[in-house]
């Protein structure tokens, strides 16, 4: 029954109005970015991060956290109804929502893609509470060693499965670290890259990155966007499915829900491959695959229930561990630094009432996301209709005016935009911010965790393989750094042996 | 030679391709239905679902004209863009419908309606809703 | 960009019915339909040349990178002085980079070639510039109003009267919102 304590107390801290205002408000704000093209959930949070600064930290992290589960839900409602996936984590409902879509059972769609999103996440959570207490505990024998691999190897793994080359997310990711490096050396005082700038001297701080890199850089990438023809108003019927349906879709979302929650926990993995892998794994037990792309209603059950778990149980590693499993959770570990709180396994212990109000306010969030989607999607709809040209300037002033209210400094807005700039540079050239922000969040932790390291080993890297939990990090770093090279190896080959075969058939043809 | 019209989901716009369809029948001439949307947002009420644009397309055939609709975009002139395809279709007629609007409405939000009327090389047909 | 000299991007098309109807079917795209269509309307790879230019520039920065590190003082292994841990991040940057200028040379398939729309990025880097150089000296609303009209009548395509309109009710919402109601010390006029 001690175990049920913090958590129960979680739940006072919940209830508190404010903390349910703020946690109502970041779920519409998420559902109506999901919607709306153009900015995503990292965005809007890199933006809204002034917001964090007047508020106490669990209010902001329980709004944070709303933005980004809410999100996951919005995305799911252009899917189905306009064939438009406003998440990527929401491209897979795309195949069968819109045809239920058209076959009239868009509500049912919805709806059950609601249910299935809260039964993901309420089965991720349980999970959570169950398994952070346990990470954290195990982690509390971390010494710097371990604290350097696993941040390493956090890095690589989100420089890896993000998008793009992988050799240019480690660069970005370089120079995320090497801009952490910026300003003074805690260990020795000196000063590095300031160039004389006293701006600089305490370092870059990290909300004006965040929000030029996501935020301005997401919406001047926007300027250019070529806009597809409108759709026709949809009207959505009855947002809530029918008992065959609820009864057809139970399977998958269980099995969404668990799939969604372990593959969340990695980093790098999260909501998209969560329901991609959903999808693939339902119709391999369908009994009737031939109906997937024609209207399956597990097809929208399975991956919806499992983006959502994905999303909650990627809020582990930072929880419990310090170490961000993707660039939204970056930029709430971000958020937490800003408020003075260095996540960490010791979070639990020493900011029990933090760590449980996040947790639970993901259940109240996720009751609030399925009692508001079914009145507010008329709304939602409805707001499709404003132009991207009208929104554009109000995102822009948003991010604009409230950089300067961070710190009332100029310098923070111009280094907003300078990096809005560098942002939409990266996206052009094909390099991720995600890797970049990840790294300068974790840049000045690895670094000291790395001299320290070093100090208490004296200088021998090769220390880092004498300890049990260093060394299983360190090699498996090494092992997803070196498997892109092994993995192309053996396709080169396969693909050689493939090309003769069909040089030898084409000749056969041709005989 | 061929007869536009500009057709939204509306009653002014059905009234404005009913009487679009007559004129095609009288003049025995085939019949171009536009529908054109704006860039920029997802949803747009101007916006003809397929159902609509079959419907119509139905009725022109039940009346016994050639028909052929026409889906576009434009980015922030309807009426170039209207008057260009009716140029490049080379038009005898062009059918469009007239929304009520007052005079502050017309200032404030423009009238489509009004630019193609003066600036149409074409005789234009207004039609109002019933 | 005004009217007068906008692209027509209008893409036609057509439903074409004789006298005789042929019933309409939604349309049930497979997702590897789907999928081609998105990758035909995705924009086009940024290419070898773009490749190479942003591989240039990581290297010369990570060049740099390293050379200032080494002014700091590297230390040894043992014990570390300010600018060994840059110089380590600087020197992976700078082999990656190498890395990326051979493994790209083909092009590949990241990145996004610029087009003629991508001036309205510099157009808009160019109005936040200038509103940060103006907002200290004549407060927010101003740079604001400039910048709300031209978003949203070159950049967006808004009509005159709709962006002028729609301008001055923004800012006058961001006033309301962040010095009435929140109480922020933005510079401003008013």
């Amino acid at each position: 029954m001690e175990f049920f304590g913090p958590v129960l107390d979680g739940f006072n801290v919940v209830l508190d109005p404010t903390n349910l205002l703020y946690c109502l408000l970041g779920v519409v704000v998420g559902m109506l970015i999901g919607v709306l093209p153009g900015l995503g959930p990292a965005a809007t949070i890199a933006i809204l991060l002034p917001m964090t600064y007047g508020v106490e930290p669990v209010t902001a992290i329980i709004m944070l956290a709303g933005i980004f589960y809410g999100a996951q839900y919005g995305g799911t409602i252009t899917s189905v109804l306009l064939r438009l996936p406003g998440e990527a984590s929401s491209v897979v409902t795309v195949f069968d929502g819109y045809v239920m879509a058209k076959q009239g059972r868009a509500g049912a769609a919805l709806g059950i893609a609601a249910i299935g999103s809260f039964f993901g996440a309420t089965i991720s959570i349980i999970g959570l509470t169950f398994l952070a207490p346990l990470v954290a505990s195990f982690a509390l024998d971390f010494g710097p060693p371990e604290y350097t691999a696993l941040a390493m190897l956090g890095i690589l793994l989100v420089a890896t499965i993000s998008g793009g080359t992988k050799i240019k997310a480690i660069i970005a990711a370089a120079v995320g670290l090497f801009l952490a490096t910026i300003g003074r050396d805690g260990f020795t005082g000196a000063e590095r890259f300031t160039f004389g700038n006293l701006s600089l001297a305490d370092g870059i701080d990290f909300v004006p990155i965040a929000m030029g890199l996501f935020g301005l850089g997401e919406i001047l990438y926007n300027l250019e966007e070529r806009h597809r023809a409108a759709n026709a108003p949809v009207k959505v019927s009855k947002v809530w499915p029918q008992r065959k349906d609820i009864k057809e879709a139970s399977g998958a979302i269980g099995r969404g829900s668990v799939l969604g929650f372990f593959l969340g926990i990695l980093p790098g993995g999260g909501a998209t491959i969560a329901s991609l892998a959903s999808y693939a794994m339902e119709k391999k037990t369908a009994k009737d695959p031939s109906r997937f792309g024609k209207g399956a209603i597990e097809g929208v059950a399975g991956p919806e229930s499992a983006n959502n778990a994905a999303a909650t149980s990627s809020f582990i590693p930072l929880l419990t561990l310090g170490i961000p499993a993707n660039a939204t959770m970056a930029i709430i570990f971000g958020a937490l630094l800003i408020q003075g709180i260095t996540p960490g396994p010791q979070l639990i212990n020493d900011n029990p009432q933090l760590f449980w109000g996040v947790v639970n306010s993901m259940y109240i969030g996720n009751i609030l996301l399925l009692i508001m989607s079914i009145p507010l999607i008329g709304v939602f709809v409805k707001i499709l209709r404003v132009r991207a040209a009208i929104l554009a300037p109000i995102t822009a002033l948003i991010t604009m005016l409230g950089a300067y209210t961070i710190r009332n400094s100029m310098f923070d807005v111009l280094l907003v935009v300078l990096f809005g700039a560098i942002g939409y540079l990266m996206k052009k050239f094909g390099f991720e911010p995600g890797p970049l922000v990840l790294a300068f969040v974790l840049g000045s932790l690895l670094e000291s965790n790395l001299r320290r390291s070093l100090l208490v080993l004296e200088g021998d890297p090769t220390g880092f393989f004498t300890r049990p939990i260093s060394a299983t990090l360190l090699v498996l770093f090494i092992f997803v750094a070196v498997w892109p090279v092994i993995k192309s190896g053996i396709e080169k080959r396969k693909a050689g042996s493939l090309a003769s075969t069909i040089a030898s058939e084409k000749e056969k043809e041709n005989a | 030679m061929s007869i536009i019209v500009g057709y939204v989901p509306s009653n002014v716009g059905e009234a404005a391709v009913a009487a679009a369809i007559q004129e095609a029948k009288l003049r025995d001439e085939q019949l171009l239905i536009v529908n054109s949307s704006r860039e920029g947002s997802l949803v747009d009420k101007n916006t003809a679902s397929e159902e609509d644009l079959a419907r119509v397309l139905d009725t022109a055939v039940k009346a016994g004209v050639s028909a052929q609709v026409i889906e576009s975009t434009y980015r922030d002139d309807l009426t170039e863009e209207f008057l260009g395809l009716a140029d490049k279709h080379e038009v005898s007629l062009i059918v469009i419908g007239l929304r009520q609007r007052s005079q502050v409405g017309k200032f404030i939000m423009g009238s489509q309606a009004q630019r193609i009327l003066l600036q149409a090389e074409h005789p234009v047909l207004a039609v109002k809703a019933p | 960009m005004d009217a007068k000299h906008a692209r027509h991007d209008s893409t036609e098309k057509s439903l074409t019915s004789e006298l005789t109807p042929e019933p309409q079917e939604p349309e049930a795209l497979t997702p590897e339909e789907l999928a081609a269509q998105w990758e035909a309307e995705a924009a086009e790879p940024a290419g070898p040349i773009a490749n190479l230019l942003s591989s240039l520039v990581v290297l010369g920065l990570s060049i740099a990178g390293m050379a200032l590190s080494v002014g700091l003082g590297l230390g040894t292994p043992a014990a570390p002085a300010a600018g060994m841990w840059p110089f380590v991040i600087s020197l992976i940057a700078a082999v990656m980079a190498v890395a990326q200028i051979i493994v790209g040379r083909a092009g590949g398939r990241d990145g996004e070639k610029f087009s003629a729309l991508s001036w309205y990025a510099v157009i808009g880097f160019a109005t936040l510039i200038l509103m940060v150089v103006l907002m200290p000296i004549i407060g927010f609303e101003i740079p604001s109003l400039l910048l709300c009209f031209v978003w949203m009548r070159w950049l967006g395509g808004e009509r005159w009267r709709s962006a002028t309109i729609y301008s001055i009710l923004i800012v006058a919402a961001f006033y309301a919102i962040f010095i009435a109601a929140l109480g922020t010390t933005i510079p401003r006029l008013f």
